[in-house]
């Protein structure tokens, strides 16, 4: 996990451009954060302000069921703009 | 009179002039709870929260200690009730800049309503606008650990429950587009996807997208805040895709033919200035009939700019965007008295014929066969006309864009060579600059400081070469630009077979014969602000106006013409259409962050080859993968991009103004109660303990955050990696109680909240370890010690002593070394999953700015003084003014409700001692 932090507002700007990545990958069934992250070749700390900007504004939704080895399963909604 | 009866008077004529009694700054709970009771007491209060909700911090907590009360269950109310109450005016989102005590002793406040670019009374807090944002920024609210939108609700529980839109001013690309074009608007809709939404967003300014795509000039790249870090972003070439996606799609624009509202407007001239005038009045209602003289219709577009930069297909269906609104354009039909078509029905009638006419260079010799002017060889070239070019030695006379285009263009018609001939250098051709590199890149050569003296022919008449004075620089004039003198006695001829004049262009009013009113520089007169002439009903706009500008600028010219058109057609005062807000100052915008990665800009797509041989388009254009990657370069200057979004989102017509402004009012009150609360210790400053480096090293405030019920995550998660911790650390007095950081006071409230979250992370998390690293526990409220035994009882593990420093392993984990005072004082280390830092208070230094230099008193940690703590609580060093709640020390929730009643107290004492009524009490003397 450890890596550089870049700043938090760069970061978060750049959820829309990561969006449709994130949308592709989780096409192929529900993921945990650290398996999108590895999915999109992204760092796992700036996949949580994408999977969670994009939880916050009804485009994916964590599984009900269970977690994952402490982790959740997140989805897409099925919003699409 | 005694003086006794003149202070009653003074104080009689300035209570009953005040605007209120009580001004309260502040709406946290300390400034709600003196607002209420002021309120109940039947003072008028003027409540200003600098935040867009009353509720301070407190309605961010998830619960509160030690009854363990839902902190928004019990806030709530407390905001509605001040928010509705009759005798309290709540102003959110409000600042007060400064307050002046008067000789009365009464006080003006000088106070600014921000612009939430929201109307309070119609929006209903549907969040809609935030739904459809596109712009992401931090959530302060949620201390930073998800992104919320530029529009959006403060929170769930906000009161006023009311949207927001987070906007600085302009952005500098939109602010420097003439045209008033949101090119922020348009870069970010591409950076969400929004292709089709970003090419009607640059259609609603105008109707030429895929020109301006391709042929502006990009002003708004000059002025992009990325050209300071590692360069601009590529916005033009992004128009341009939106475009291209917008033609690929097959889409109809979205435009819909407006109900004619039975006026007619006459346009005279079908480039930029024409069209887009054209389409904005179609577009309201109008209709509208293009006049144009040329056999096509576009102008300078299609006449005057080569295909290779500006391919004819693409100005065709830009006009179709104008034609789509049932235009008529008429060419082949020059119009000679403009006025004059009122007769044919037309409520009024715009001139925008451009500047057509080449200027002639004034020397002996230029009426031989093969010389011509800029702009006519390359309206022939466009129209098909012959022009003998293959073969011949080209000299083009000029430094400027037509220059430019006419050398580029006899390249590609086949001339043996192309020769720009320049009276100054490079430096100060007015060329843009990428035009003129270019042009050297595809063989034409340069011959500077040069100024044509003599048109040489031969023998048949023709022209034989150009005969020039050879020039120096001089002393650079008023404007910076160097002037030139001829070196005397020098002459050079430069062989020629065709010579083309491009040293500027003029409007050609002939056909008018005086029939419009011209300037003495040949230009078309009108009001440079209505674009009025002196025949009320002809309007005059665009290059014929003001000369040869560019296309965005002609753009600009036409929007601006068709609005005042619609003024004046509706009977409505002349106004500026210019309601752009101030450009954002670009060192602020850098100054958001504390650093940048850099991300290198796409490659320029021009493709030149030395001997060009056709027309082809020189630029490609950007791909999917670029457009998203340039796009997701935009530092958001403004915040709000103007994307319009919100707007199209929102149910309530003209609820959101993206153009609204600040308002600033002088109000006079009687007494003023500061409750600015308190800040929260940066918790970077202690380094040891990784905060800011560690992704799992978070403050109490962002656990209360997790913990909440509106939280940021689905439950407590860890922001490295989203993982459920096991095993969680509380470090206490983090920037308390610690000289180090230079602040020795407890912060009386953070051992008993993270008691509170002790047990509510043991709700949660059932499974979890929770361990407090603690100096002493003070806890001496009523049921605190209980609540703190609870914890124990509960599972939570208390260890004695100070924590000396936080590393991170590779998995994200963290290691803390510490004293263990209780077991000998050993050294010990522990790993934990989450480690959470109970960060002291700091005094809000807000307070002291409200009033002039030091005349607020603080303390020596700078907190509001009170004088008299301990018998006149809430009274500070000025008579009338009065602190409230933690901005005089730390207080709890309840101790700071307890110190805003007694605030409240001191206020109507006071006044009571001021107010008219008051002379009806015998005063005694003290």
């Amino acid at each position: 996990m450890p890596g550089a932090n870049r700043d938090v507002r760069e970061v978060v700007r750049e959820e829309a451009v990561w969006r449709p990545r994130i949308l592709a990958a989780l096409a192929a069934g529900p993921m945990t954060v650290p398996e999108i992250a590895a999915a999109i070749d992204a760092p796992v700390h700036e996949v949580v302000f994408w999977v969670f900007g994009m939880r916050r504004y009804g485009w994916l939704a964590e599984l009900k069921e269970s977690e994952s080895g402490g982790y959740f399963r997140y989805e897409p909604t099925g919003r699409v703009s | 009179m005694t003086d006794m009866t003149d202070m009653a008077v003074a104080r009689d004529a300035a209570a009953t002039s005040l605007d209120y009694d009580v001004l309260v700054v502040g709406a946290g709970i300390g400034g709600m709870e003196s607002a209420l009771k002021l309120g109940d007491m039947g003072y008028k209060v003027l409540l200003v929260e600098k935040e867009a909700s009353v509720g301070g911090k407190m309605i961010l907590l998830s619960k509160v200690f030690p009854t363990l009360d839902c902190a928004s269950c019990i806030s709530t109310p407390k905001m509605a009730s001040t928010i509705h109450h009759a005798n309290i005016t709540p102003w959110t989102y409000a600042q007060v800049d400064k307050i002046r005590r008067t000789a009365d002793g009464t006080f003006t406040a000088t106070v600014t309503q921000k612009a939430r670019h929201v109307d309070i009374d119609s929006c209903t807090g549907c969040q809609k606008c935030e739904m459809a944002c596109t712009v992401a920024v931090p959530d302060q609210f949620n201390a930073d650990l998800v992104g919320r939108r530029a529009a959006h609700l403060t929170f769930p529980q906000a009161v006023p429950k009311k949207a927001v839109i987070d906007r600085g001013g302009s952005s500098p690309c939109s602010f420097a587009c003439p045209a008033g074009i949101q090119a922020h608007g348009y870069v970010s809709l591409i950076r969400s996807g929004l292709d089709e939404e970003a090419f009607r967003l640059v259609l609603d300014a105008t109707p030429l997208v895929g020109t301006l795509g391709r042929a502006c000039y990009a002003p708004c790249e000059g002025e992009c805040t990325r050209g300071s870090l590692e360069g601009t972003l590529p916005i033009r070439r992004l128009k341009r895709f939106a475009s291209d996606k917008h033609d690929a799609s097959g889409k109809d624009n979205g435009l819909e033919r407006p109900a004619p509202n039975g006026k007619r407007v006459a346009i005279v001239g079908s480039g930029p200035t024409g069209l887009t005038a054209a389409f904005q009045l179609a577009k309201l209602g109008y209709g509208v009939k293009v006049f144009e003289a040329a056999p096509v219709a576009g102008g300078f577009l299609t006449l005057g700019i080569p295909s290779y930069r500006l391919p004819e297909a693409v100005v065709a269906r830009d006009i179709e965007n104008v034609t789509g609104l049932g235009v008529e354009i008429a060419v082949n039909s020059m119009v000679s008295d403009p006025a004059a078509l009122k007769a044919d029905g037309f409520d009024a009638v715009l001139v925008a014929t451009g500047t057509h006419r080449s200027q002639g260079l004034g020397v002996p010799g230029e009426d031989r066969l093969g010389v011509m002017g800029g702009t006519d060889f390359l309206r022939k070239m466009k129209l098909g006309q012959a022009i003998e070019v293959k073969g011949k030695k080209v000299v083009v006379v000029g430094g400027g864009n037509v220059a430019m285009d006419a050398a580029r263009t006899a390249r590609r018609l086949g001339a043996s060579s192309v020769t720009v001939a320049y009276r100054r250098s490079r430096d100060e051709m007015p060329a843009h600059h990428v035009e003129s590199a270019d042009a050297e890149k595809e063989g034409v050569q340069f011959h500077l400081l040069v100024a044509p003296a003599e048109i040489v022919g031969n023998s048949a008449g023709a022209v034989a070469g150009l005969r020039c004075t050879q020039m120096r620089l001089g002393a650079p004039d008023a404007s910076g630009r160097r002037s030139v003198e001829p070196v005397q006695g020098s002459s050079v001829t430069i062989d020629a077979d065709l010579i083309i004049a491009a040293i500027g262009m003029m409007p050609d009013t002939s056909m008018f014969g005086g029939r419009v009113a011209v300037e003495k520089n040949g230009r078309l007169s009108s009001d440079k602000a209505t674009c009025q002439t002196a025949v009320e009903h002809v309007f005059a706009a665009g290059d014929a106006v003001n000369g040869p500008t560019d296309i965005t600028r002609s753009v600009g010219e036409g929007r601006k013409a068709a609005h005042q058109i619609d003024a004046w057609l509706n009977g409505r005062e002349f106004d500026n259409w210019d309601d752009r807000l101030p450009v954002v100052d670009k060192q602020a915008v850098l100054a958001r962050q504390k650093a940048f990665t850099l991300s290198a800009p796409t490659p320029d797509g021009t493709q030149l080859e030395p001997a060009p041989a056709d027309f082809r388009e020189i630029e490609a254009p950007l791909t999917e993968a670029e457009a998203r990657r340039s796009s997701g370069r935009c530092i958001d200057c403004a915040v709000c991009s103007e994307c319009g979004e919100c707007v199209a989102a929102c149910p309530v017509d003209g609820c959101i103004d993206l153009r609204s402004t600040a308002k600033t009012s002088d109000l006079k009150v009687g007494a003023v109660v500061v409750s600015t609360g308190f800040k929260l210790f940066p918790a970077d400053l202690k380094p040891q303990y990784g905060y800011g480096k560690y992704q799992n090293v978070i403050t109490a405030m962002q656990m209360d955050r997790l913990l909440a019920p509106t939280r940021p995550f689905n439950t407590v998660l860890r922001p490295g990696d989203g993982k459920v911790p096991d095993r969680i650390a509380y470090v206490l007095c983090t920037g308390s109680r610690d000289k180090q950081v230079d602040n020795p006071l407890c912060s009386r409230f953070c051992c008993m909240y993270s008691i509170k979250q002790n047990q509510l992370i043991m709700g949660a998390l059932p499974l979890a370890d929770v361990t407090v690293h603690y100096m002493d526990i003070r806890a001496p409220g009523k049921r605190y010690d209980e609540f703190y035994e609870q914890a124990k009882a509960m599972g939570a593990n208390y260890v004695k002593g100070r924590v000396a420093d936080i590393t991170e392993k590779p998995d994200g984990n963290l290691l803390l070394k510490y004293e263990d005072i209780e077991n000998g004082g050993a050294i010990t280390e522990s790993e934990y999953d989450l480690v959470v830092l109970a960060v002291g208070v700091q005094p809000n230094r807000d307070a002291e700015e409200l009033f002039g230099v030091g005349e607020l008193a603080l303390d020596e940690w700078h907190y509001v003084n009170e004088p008299e703590e301990d018998m006149n609580p809430g009274q500070t060093n000025i008579p009338g003014v009065y602190v409230a709640g933690a901005a005089s020390g730390a207080k709890d929730i309840a101790d700071s409700i307890v110190h805003a009643g007694a605030a409240a107290a001191q206020v109507a004492a006071h006044l009571e001692r001021t107010r008219p009524a008051l002379p009806k009490i015998e005063m005694v003397p003290a």
